[in-house]
């Protein structure tokens, strides 16, 4: 195992912070870079996210051309907020849409590739309590500062907001601990350097995200590392200490459906890998269990698999970019 | 028309221009616990965001209170004062993480005084968008040591060691936008603590219970005869004591706020109270004790001088509806030292000192303009008589 990796590409935000010196190296190499927000019922976050970016990293720094939010069709007021502070508002189901409509945050993401300008697209989840421009700015440092570095991802101490006002300090990460990372530590322990290869929040070049597959679901993180790993090697990828991260606390139940969309994923790949073959196909419900008054009563959700070809093979966005984006490194 | 009523309504979209500036130095500084005594890390926030805008100076008086400066055009002119308090009432370990709606900002201390401290910070990147200069240095401070136990000592501090005359001040708050303060009542905030003795050898025949004994305080100070004139007032503010639903309480605190104005009549309330706690403290055999924690002296400005003539002008051609209306807070340190002097609130809220405390956006430019106009009308002499 390449235990190097850990100490030449994990990088703490504030070694980016000279936001100015961020900004002219952009311009050296005539890159754009597009801030992409997936939302599903964020109107609690998503206006202070947009607020802080464009406050920081639009006006103050452009080092940020557009943020973006692809929306999976939230019922609360999401939509609403987000276009009164001016961002562009895309409707996940009214892009592409001869290529039919998932719901799905790998879906959002897939789709963001299409609608997005930037040459480095960041995607973070709007659902970040504490949000500040370091989330941006330190995934997009190591991109501009090292030229072999081709995509970020973040890792952070994982505080979790519980009741109204009321923090506790250290929590989070059980799908990581209970699920990935074993399945890492079998098949490849290399990965397991990625402190937290399930954070929703990353940055790459458009030449990466465009070649492979996305899951249109839970299981984009996990199949992005694996697939990019297996393309481009693992020194294309660093990792970023963002600190402080305060989000929504997921109940067991809920991370238990996460798990089973990770498994899932995760075992694609290594059929495709030729590292495991299935004798029989594999189940697409997850099957949960409630006790209702004296009654057990399984609670099923039917989760296929579904995934996204790599987008630069979509002829809609070969005739938007070329076979590949124009600036691409 | 005075100049400085001129391009008022202009201001306000211009101001509206730069919101997402503003609201993140709002959410920035207000995410930052400040409880009274522990306000340094958004002080050293305050600076920052501060020299971030390219204040001209950026520095700290020997209290600590952060203080940037504009530079004006007339350096031979006293400086114009813009002072925000830093800290909350809320302790550390509550979420301070702020929810933004389309038209309200939702946090912990958000009303008093985060948006205050945050529009300050934004002051230098608003002039800059306006294209405003001024005679007079502009002093932006954020005074730490505000509420409560914290006696405004950063604003005495400030005041008494800043070594050139203040032309003017504007204490900016949260809400109400309206208010227009130019006067302060006397007052002496404390807090009236009852202990039973529970050591060896105390003996009671009748065991008192400290929320009854200060029962009998609230009871007493009800029969102060107060005069009409000077109006002066008792606030029972707060209470709190005892440890479980079944045991007598054996400890018990009463906070009340005694307000005048007339500094006098304030001291005598006082000593009348403080006669009473004695009283009652032999009685009913239990240790008492009345502590001041804060004061204030009753002063004021004309309701005919310049300065509150200018402001309400300024707030009527904002179309903002003036209410008159004491404040012991800056204020009254600053109009003590005849430092002509106002407080005037930024926008609209709700749920004032709770952790959902929220503030209107949209009002909030308004409250902007109005504050840049008294700046301008204080620059153009309204407070050089």
């Amino acid at each position: 195992m390449n235990k190097s990796w850990v100490a030449s590409n994990t990088f703490h935000y504030s070694r980016f912070g000279d936001l100015a010196h961020l900004v002219r190296k952009k311009r050296e190499k005539g890159l754009k870079i597009s801030l992409c927000l997936p939302t599903l019922n964020e109107a609690k976050t998503i206006a202070k996210e947009i607020i802080i970016m464009k406050s920081e990293l639009m006006t103050r720094h452009p080092l940020l051309d557009e943020i973006v939010v692809i929306d999976s069709g939230s019922t609360d007021d999401t939509v609403k907020i987000a276009e009164s502070f001016d961002a562009k508002v895309y409707l996940a189901d009214e892009l592409l849409p001869e290529h039919g409509a998932y719901k799905g945050k790998g879906e959002n993401l897939w789709k963001a590739l299409y609608i997005t300008t930037g040459d480095i697209i960041v995607y973070l989840d709007a659902d970040i309590k504490n949000i500040h421009h370091r989330f941006c700015y330190g995934l997009v440092g190591p991109l501009l500062m090292y030229d072999h570095i081709k995509y970020t991802k973040a890792f952070y101490d994982r505080p979790i907001a519980i009741g109204k006002s009321k923090i506790r300090p250290t929590g989070g990460g059980r799908v990581t601990e209970l699920v990935i990372r074993p399945l890492f530590s079998l098949f490849f322990p290399e990965l397991t350097q990625i402190l937290q290869p399930l954070s929703g929040e990353y940055a790459g070049y458009r030449e990466v995200f465009e070649k492979i597959p996305f899951p249109i679901g839970y299981g984009v993180e996990t199949s992005m590392i694996l697939d990019i790993c297996e393309k481009w090697g693992l020194d294309v990828i660093a990792q970023v200490d963002l600190e402080r991260r305060i989000h929504r606390n997921q109940d067991t139940k809920a991370l238990g459906r996460m798990s089973f969309v990770v498994i899932k994923t995760f075992l694609k790949r290594l059929e495709n890998l030729g590292i495991m073959e299935m004798k029989k196909d594999i189940y697409d419900q997850m099957i949960q269990y409630q006790l209702v008054k004296n009654d057990i009563t399984p609670d099923v959700v039917k989760m296929v698999g579904i995934e996204r070809p790599p987008m630069a093979s979509i002829p809609e966005y070969q005739e938007k970019f070329g076979q590949s984006a124009p600036n691409a490194t | 028309m005075p100049p400085y009523l001129k391009n008022l309504p202009g201001y306000v979209e211009a101001v509206r221009n730069i919101r997402e500036t503003i609201i993140a130095n709002i959410v920035f500084l207000g995410q930052i616990p400040a409880p009274t005594f522990h306000e340094k890390r958004r002080a050293v926030k305050f600076m920052d965001r501060l020299l971030e805008n390219d204040v001209d100076e950026c520095t700290t008086d020997g209290y600590q209170n952060p203080i940037g400066i504009i530079r004006g055009k007339q350096s031979d002119l006293p400086p114009i004062l813009l002072v925000a308090h830093l800290d909350t009432t809320f302790p550390k370990d509550c979420d301070h993480n702020y929810t933004i709606n389309e038209n309200t900002i939702r946090g912990a201390g958000i009303l008093d005084n985060s948006v205050g401290v945050g529009v300050l910070a934004s002051m230098p990147a608003i002039f800059k968008h306006l294209d405003l200069t001024f005679k007079s240095d502009i002093l932006l401070v954020g005074v730490i040591q505000s509420l409560g136990k914290g006696n405004q000592r950063g604003m005495r501090h400030l005041v008494k060691t800043w070594p050139t005359p203040i032309r003017g001040a504007i204490c900016v708050e949260g809400v109400e936008l309206g208010r227009l303060s130019y006067y302060s009542e006397g007052m002496i905030r404390c807090e009236i603590t009852c202990q039973i003795f529970e050591e060896k050898g105390v003996e009671y025949r009748f065991k008192p219970n400290a929320i009854l004994v200060l029962h009998e305080v609230i009871n007493q100070i009800m029969a102060i005869r107060l005069p009409q004139k000077p109006r002066s007032r008792v606030i029972i503010g707060m209470i709190k004591g005892g440890r479980k639903h079944g045991i007598i309480a054996y400890d018990a605190t009463l906070g009340l706020e005694i307000q005048s104005d007339s500094d006098k009549m304030v001291k005598t309330i006082f000593a009348d109270i403080k006669d009473m706690v004695t009283g009652i403290s032999h009685e009913f055999g239990v240790r008492m004790k009345m502590e001041t924690i804060s004061n204030a002296t009753a002063s004021r400005l004309r309701y005919n001088h310049p300065l509150v003539k200018a402001a309400g002008e300024i707030m009527e051609a904002l179309d903002i509806h003036t209410v008159g209306e004491p404040s012991e807070s800056e204020l009254s340190i600053l109009l003590s030292k005849n430092i002509p002097a106002v407080t005037l609130g930024l926008t609209h809220g709700e749920h004032y000192h709770q952790t959902d405390s929220q503030m209107a956006i949209d009002p909030l430019f308004r409250g902007i303009a109005q504050v840049i106009g008294v700046i301008q009308a204080i620059d153009s002499g309204v407070c050089d008589e």
